[in-house]
């Protein structure tokens, strides 16, 4: 059973899509949850520490999903970092590209609160959590 | 003057047909120019991206139509529920009333007693009901989101319609204007800082044809399974 005191981190740059995930998050019980709304700002936070869970979407300005969940991957503290990416990006290039970078789900908008809570539960039970 | 419909004479004299062949020749001289400096391919280009545009624009009133639809819908469901608790409430809250006003036998308290507590049980099955539909009316707000990204798509392909008009405008300008200075305004407004890489930036799918874009969360799933992941 995933520790729903769980600090998790919403990265998008839509304010309505943050509020939605957060609210999601909020009826499966996690109420741990911070925003950002740029792969960097996520960075930045990230690397401050204390997060366990990340959620993000792909098409970003300043930096983008792809290129900071690469960035997670090669930072020693985040590595082990899991990342759900929720986003529109529907070109098989896109979900073989995330996959080879390590995401640890993917989810196409638009989705179902059905959708993201199955695709959480399969990386809490994947991470043994 | 005169009721005449005699074509009227030039400042030089020539006749009025003789004119118009002139303003024939130029016309075709200018259409030959812009061919050679290939700015009929520039406005082509600009044309062929109007298409593209009328499509996104299509897909974004598509989108807001059916969020409005399913927040309607999420509404018409959730309405009747409330109303039946409201006066389910109302009518035994009656009956108690006149039960403390009047205290009965003990049989017709029961019967009220009875329907109070069935009507207590039902309440949160009622609620779960109506928060299922807020639910389905906040998931449809999931529009702003994809429609947003599409305008921002729709934006750029706009402004790049602009640059290659006004650069067909600054080419085609008569000498007497600043050139350069005309130029220098179309690059500052042009700027827009052009990122490496960016075939993986596209946006929603406003076309779900195409064997390289995936539909769905189960073809997103497939794919991911056919990988090992």
């Amino acid at each position: 059973m995933a520790d729903k005191n769980m600090s998790i981190l919403v990265v998008d740059d839509f304010p309505t899509m943050r509020r939605i995930v957060r609210s999601l998050l909020k009826e499966l019980g996690f109420n741990n949850v911070d925003e950002a709304e740029d792969g960097q700002e996520a960075l930045n936070k990230l690397r401050a520490g204390g997060f366990e869970f990340v959620v993000s979407d792909w098409n970003m300005p300043n930096l983008d999903g792809l290129s900071m969940l690469k960035e997670i991957r090669q930072d020693d503290a985040l590595s082990e970092l899991p990342v759900l990416m929720v986003t529109a990006e529907a070109k098989k290039e896109n979900i073989i590209a995330a996959a080879q970078a390590g995401a640890n789900g993917y989810v196409v908008k638009p989705f179902t609160a059905a959708t993201l809570e199955e695709k959480l539960d399969k990386i809490f039970e994947k991470l043994g959590k | 003057m005169s009721g005449e419909t005699q074509p009227e004479n030039s400042a030089d004299g020539a006749p009025a047909d003789e004119l118009i062949h002139k303003i024939g020749k130029m016309t075709r001289m200018l259409h030959e120019s812009m061919r050679e400096l290939g700015l009929d391919k520039e406005i082509e280009k600009a044309a062929e991206a109007i298409p593209d545009a009328r499509d996104r624009l299509s897909y974004v009133a598509a989108m807001t139509e059916q969020a409005a639809e399913r927040s309607l819908n999420a509404i018409d469901q959730a309405q009747p529920l409330q109303e039946r608790m409201e006066s389910g409430a109302e009518k035994l809250d009656q009956r108690w009333e006149e039960w403390f006003a009047a205290p009965v036998e003990l049989d017709d308290a029961k019967e009220l007693v009875k329907d109070t507590r069935e009507f207590l049980r039902d309440v949160p099955t009622q609620t779960k009901a109506t928060n299922a539909q807020l639910l389905e009316i906040m998931m449809a707000q999931d529009f702003q989101d994809l429609t947003g990204q599409v305008i921002k798509k729709m934006m750029d392909v706009i402004r790049e319609i602009e640059q290659q008009l006004v650069q067909v405008l600054i080419d085609t300008a008569p000498e007497s204007h600043n050139k350069e200075e005309l130029q220098q305004l179309a690059d500052e407004r042009s700027r827009k800082p052009q990122k490496g890489g960016d075939e993986l930036l596209n946006g929603p799918q406003i076309k779900p044809e195409g064997t390289d874009v995936v539909n769905n969360q189960d073809q997103v799933d497939d794919l991911l399974d056919s990988l090992g992941f």
